[in-house]
């Protein structure tokens, strides 16, 4: 009797611990709860403004916004988020380099014109709406922001140089990439530690973006090997030949860009919040002219709503209000997302200087340059099929190789990613 | 008395050598320390600061606000203690049946287990990655626990102890009494390899700790985060603040380093014996 | 992917050694295949024999006590293993719908210079690694083998590396390389020498990925090492010193020949471990840069196999042809051990 009940004691307390065990690990596997109130919010670091998300949730005060800042690889982080309903966000942001790729599934995704998008449709930049629309006609993302590119310079150290400072005057001499490229031999002669850029995929990338064309076109037929890519390509290695390319590939930017060795720096507008977050000892310093080469459009991301989310009607309320003209207007002051909203343009958060730019009203730069944006057909595989290109101009300046090699090299592997991808 | 000195400095050249070796196997802990309790500035000035700086507060604070530095450490340490309980009972259980038992199939079983060793896991990393989202454990502590609650090491290694370090008289004497399998394993067998327990258990602690893999491919939310994804992340990107991120290196690695050199010399005699025996 | 957990030892934890030290490493000499577990005989259970069930049945505790593992090796081990061959004959995006396009992700690989690049990186950075890292635990372990006084602390001061997090040392390391900014160069700098950029050269980069092997895993083989020095008979020293042999010629004709089972035992987790380097570049080169993540950093030079592997996977969401690079780099690993080992050997029977 004894024996027997021992026996029974032990098997209870080790099938408890074990049971235990498993449900403490488990600690709280995921909400379940459909309770439509709670809506999970998932962003990356600088793609909203955190003041009107913290608004957002004060606003919404009946619905609980549980908002996370996903760290790491935002795009393989949220495909991971998407295949179950357990651990989807109900609210996403997505980039808009990785837009394309998450097009032929838009049925993952709330076509957000069944929920009332077509009618504010009229107040967003078209070209940017289109950019978020499968080919049968479904909107996947409501537009955060654009990406008008800039040069943003070091006035202080444009003058040592003896180059011109006022943002009118820099943007009319350096307006073509080959004057842009003079002035920064000029730079490097008069300050051998400054270079003119970080790296020669810098000015590839915007390149790409002032045309009208990428790397695979409508048809689905792979470009890449064309001229339009080629000039860009010959012009971006343009600087590494002059030694005006500071050949900056890893985190050393970070430094780089508060100790004066980078002249310039050439990216889009939310790209002042990478500076101004990186140097923020410089600030005064830098100021914003026009692109060389003209308007260029690069990223500028999207909040969509998986299929899975627990309350589409609350949800698009929520980044409606988030993205309305006013609140894009807060985002630019405060997280330097250029709003997709041309009401916004007008709105004194916009047409203010800006202490960073030492005052400068930047608008003057990023507006005119947003109304002339090239638009380009994007395929799924484009941002795949580009970093073919980039590691080959990474190639070029970590190990010297012959930039014909590089280009020769880049296009057959761009080919050959593009095939992978299906890509004809 | 030549070859007496001549002896003596052998001896001392044999220690310098070694204390040079040392020296760079602990540099990088006193470099995390300077860098962690200095300034950003002062690490990019030339010339470095070589000594120990009165920041690691303010960094500690900066790091605090960057990342969920104490969600990602109990998530670290609810995956290490979880992993290593499961493991402990369910290895030592399963050798106690390989070490002490004849069974059909026993030896088919046990040479399954060494060809675990040539399997590489990362062949199995993408469907696991499908299977955990058809669980609805992705994204959670399970899909890191579960996978490694048993593995074939522990197995090995129980088995080798339980073999030798369990006498046969005292499981006999068990049976004679009426104690079944389950019986012999609690009362007598637990007892007897507590030693080998032990090393199993910081043993199985620390490569949970430390494993990144599986953590990066599996977890998402920031709050779910095991130190060392929060880390690498933290460390990722542009807006690199060393001082801040030696501060989280800091916090997230001494701990164990100072823990482990205190089990050090029983562990390391364990960790070798068995390439010996 | 070196450090999962999964059904079994992490390979770069403090795993490896460990890992196959106790599953019956030979004493010198004689090599008992761990294959053969039940040497002794053992007492059948008392109990089941005199049980009234027939057959397997009467079996069930044992069975059941060795289930779990093999039920979690079949569910997240086996069937994912059998499933990532099903998925190399696949095209899939990773949440739309499955392709099959036979070899052709085969096809593609044979002919896709980065995946001959990657193998080429790793197998650089693995050797560039392995050799010092075993040459310099040999050494160490004679040099702490010849000496009495604080052999202690030598164990546990050369051990701490390798149970030291991955991460921790990868972001230690990409500190005190930094270009522009790290101890190394500012050494450099205090030397009057020119600064290297060690981080954005093709040969730099894959030397610091090395230099970060070597560093956490010498220490450890010295101690492996060192326990099998301990049970070499002094008196075969002492022979030979009486017979006139020098410390080299002890080091060559005695010391090697009898650890040589050792030796194959770290050469082959060595090599098991170094080809799989994935966190070191995974972490030195940062994933955050949108345009380009996981390459490998510049010029792909840290670009090793399993990190394009992960990079097809997870940033290109190409599951497919992903399935087709991991297995056929298994092949390559299950090759490389089998020459490792076949050459180890052929020495052994060379007297």
């Amino acid at each position: 009797m004894d024996l027997s009940r021992r026996r029974f004691l032990e098997a209870a307390v080790l099938t408890a611990a074990t049971a235990g065990l498993t449900a403490a690990c488990g600690g709280g596997s995921g909400s379940g709860s459909k309770d439509s109130k709670n809506l999970k919010f998932w962003y990356w670091a600088g793609g909203l403004s955190d003041k009107v998300v913290a608004d957002a949730k004060k606003h919404f005060s009946d619905a609980t916004l549980k908002t996370s800042v996903i760290g790491g690889d935002f795009k393989t982080k949220l495909l991971t988020g998407l295949k179950s309903a357990a651990s989807a966000p109900d609210i996403t942001g997505l980039k808009g380099e990785d837009i394309a790729s998450f097009l032929p599934n838009a049925n993952r995704f709330i076509d957000l014109n069944t929920l009332g998008a077509d009618k504010l449709a009229p107040d967003y930049l078209s070209w940017k709406l289109k950019q978020a629309t499968s080919q049968d006609g479904k909107l996947i993302g409501f537009p955060i922001d654009i990406g008008p590119c800039a040069m943003f310079y070091r006035e202080d150290l444009f003058e040592k140089a003896g180059l011109p400072t006022d943002p009118a005057k820099v943007s009319a001499q350096l307006s073509t990439w080959d004057d842009y490229f003079d002035a920064g031999v000029e730079l490097h002669k008069a300050l051998r530690k400054t270079f003119l850029i970080n790296n020669i995929g810098s000015v590839f990338s915007m390149m790409i973006g002032q045309g009208t064309k990428r790397f695979i076109d409508e048809d689905n037929k792979f470009i890449g090997d064309q001229d339009h890519i080629r000039t860009a390509w010959t012009t971006a290695v343009k600087p590494y030949t002059l030694k005006i390319d500071a050949k900056i590939n890893d985190n050393t930017w970070n430094a780089a860009i508060g100790n004066g060795t980078l002249g310039t720096e050439i990216g889009a507008a939310w790209h002042a919040l990478d500076i101004s977050n990186a140097a923020p000892g410089t600030k005064g310093k830098w100021r914003v002219a026009s692109l060389p080469g003209g308007p260029s459009n690069l990223g500028g991301s999207f909040l969509a709503l998986p299929a899975t989310c627990a309350n589409p009607e609350l949800a698009f309320k929520v980044i409606t209000w988030i993205l309305s003209p006013e609140n894009q207007a807060r985002g630019f002051t405060d997280a330097a997302l250029f709003p997709t909203a041309p009401a916004a343009y007008k709105l004194p958060a916009l047409t203010g200087g800006d202490a960073f730019f030492g005052g400068q009203k930047t608008i003057e730069i990023f507006g005119p340059a947003a109304e002339k944006i090239p638009a380009a057909y994007e395929a799924p595989a484009d941002a795949a099929v580009s970093a073919a290109y980039f590691n080959q101009l990474t190639a070029i300046e970590a190990k010297g190789k012959d930039p014909d090699d590089a280009w020769k090299d880049a296009v057959s592997q761009g080919k050959q990613i593009a095939q992978r991808q299906g890509v004809k | 008395m030549n070859s007496q000195n001549r002896k003596r400095l052998r001896g001392l050249s044999v220690h310098a050598v070694l204390m040079i070796c040392v020296v760079i196997s602990v540099f990088p802990f006193y470099w995390i320390v300077v860098m962690a309790t200095n300034t950003s500035q002062d690490i990019y000035s030339y010339p470095p600061k070589l000594w120990f700086g009165g920041n690691l507060l303010t960094n500690i604070q900066h790091l605090f606000d960057k990342m969920d530095f104490f969600g990602s450490l109990l998530n670290t340490v609810t995956v290490a203690v979880c992993t290593t309980l499961l493991v402990l009972f369910f290895d030592s259980l399963a050798a106690f049946a390989f070490a002490k038992y004849e069974f059909p199939g026993k030896k088919f079983l046990f040479g399954l287990l060494l060809a675990m060793y040539i399997l590489p896991t990362q062949l199995a990393i993408i469907p696991q990655y499908e299977i955990m989202v058809q669980l609805g454990w992705l994204g959670t502590l399970k899909a890191l626990i579960v996978p490694a609650a048993a593995n074939a090491f522990g197995i090995f290694w129980m088995r080798q102890y339980t073999s030798t370090g369990v006498p046969d008289e005292l499981l006999d004497a068990a049976r004679i009494e009426g104690a079944g399998f389950f019986r012999q394993y609690w009362h007598v067998v637990l007892p007897c390899v507590r030693p080998a327990l032990a090393f199993l258990g910081i043993y199985t602690f620390i490569a949970a700790w430390n494993d990144y893999v599986l953590p990066l491919v599996m977890l998402v939310d920031p709050s779910r985060l095991t130190l060392q994804v929060a880390l690498a992340q933290l460390y990722a990107g542009h807006s690199t603040d060393y001082s801040m991120v030696m501060a989280g290196v800091l916090l997230a690695v001494i701990p164990l380093v100072l823990v482990f050199t205190f089990f050090a010399r029983g562990f390391i005699a364990d960790a070798t014996k068995g390439a010996l025996r | 992917m070196s450090s999962s957990p999964v059904a079994g030892p992490a390979p770069t934890g403090p795993s490896s050694g460990p890992a196959t030290g106790p599953t019956g490493q030979p004493s010198p000499g004689h090599r008992r295949g761990p294959g053969r577990p039940g040497r002794r005989v053992r007492p059948v259970s008392a109990v089941a024999r005199r049980g009234p069930r027939r057959g397997i049945a009467r079996y069930w505790p044992q069975y059941l006590a060795v289930s779990p593992y093999y039920l979690l090796f079949s569910v997240f081990m086996l069937f994912p293993m059998l499933y990532t061959v099903y998925l190399a004959f696949q095209k899939w995006d990773g949440i739309g719908d499955m392709q099959f396009v036979g070899f052709q992700q085969f096809r593609f690989l044979w002919d896709d210079p980065i995946f001959w690049m990657s193998l080429r990186n790793t197998l650089v950075i693995w050797v560039l690694s392995t050799v010092p890292m075993l040459f310099m635990a040999l050494l160490l372990a004679v040099l702490v083998n010849s000496t009495k006084r604080f052999t202690g602390f030598y164990r546990v001061a050369l051990f701490i590396p390798s149970i030291t997090s991955l991460v921790a040392i990868a972001i230690f390391f990409g500190a005190v390389f930094s270009n522009n900014f790290g101890l190394i160069n500012a050494i450099l700098k205090g030397l009057h020498l020119s600064a290297v950029p060690w981080m954005s050269n093709e040969w730099t980069i894959k030397l610091v990925i090395a230099a970060l092997m070597t560093w956490q895993w010498t220490g450890y083989n010295a101690i492996i090492y060192l326990a099998g020095l301990q049970a070499i008979p002094s008196e075969l020293y002492e022979a030979a010193r009486m017979d006139g042999a020098g410390p080299a010629r002890i080091l060559f004709s005695i010391t090697i020949p009898l650890l040589r089972p050792i030796i194959l035992f770290t050469v082959v987790i060595s090599t098991v471990t170094g080809l799989q380097s994935f966190t070191e570049p995974q972490v030195l080169f940062g994933s955050d840069a949108s345009t380009n993540p996981n390459s490998g950093g510049p010029g792909q030079a840290g670009l090793t196999t399993l990190l394009y592997f992960y990079h097809q996977a997870f940033d290109n969401n190409d599951f497919g042809y992903a399935a087709a690079i991991v297995w056929a780099f298994f092949l390559l690993i299950l090759l490389i051990v089998v020459i490792n080992w076949r050459l180890v050997q052929r020495k052994e029977r060379r007297p």
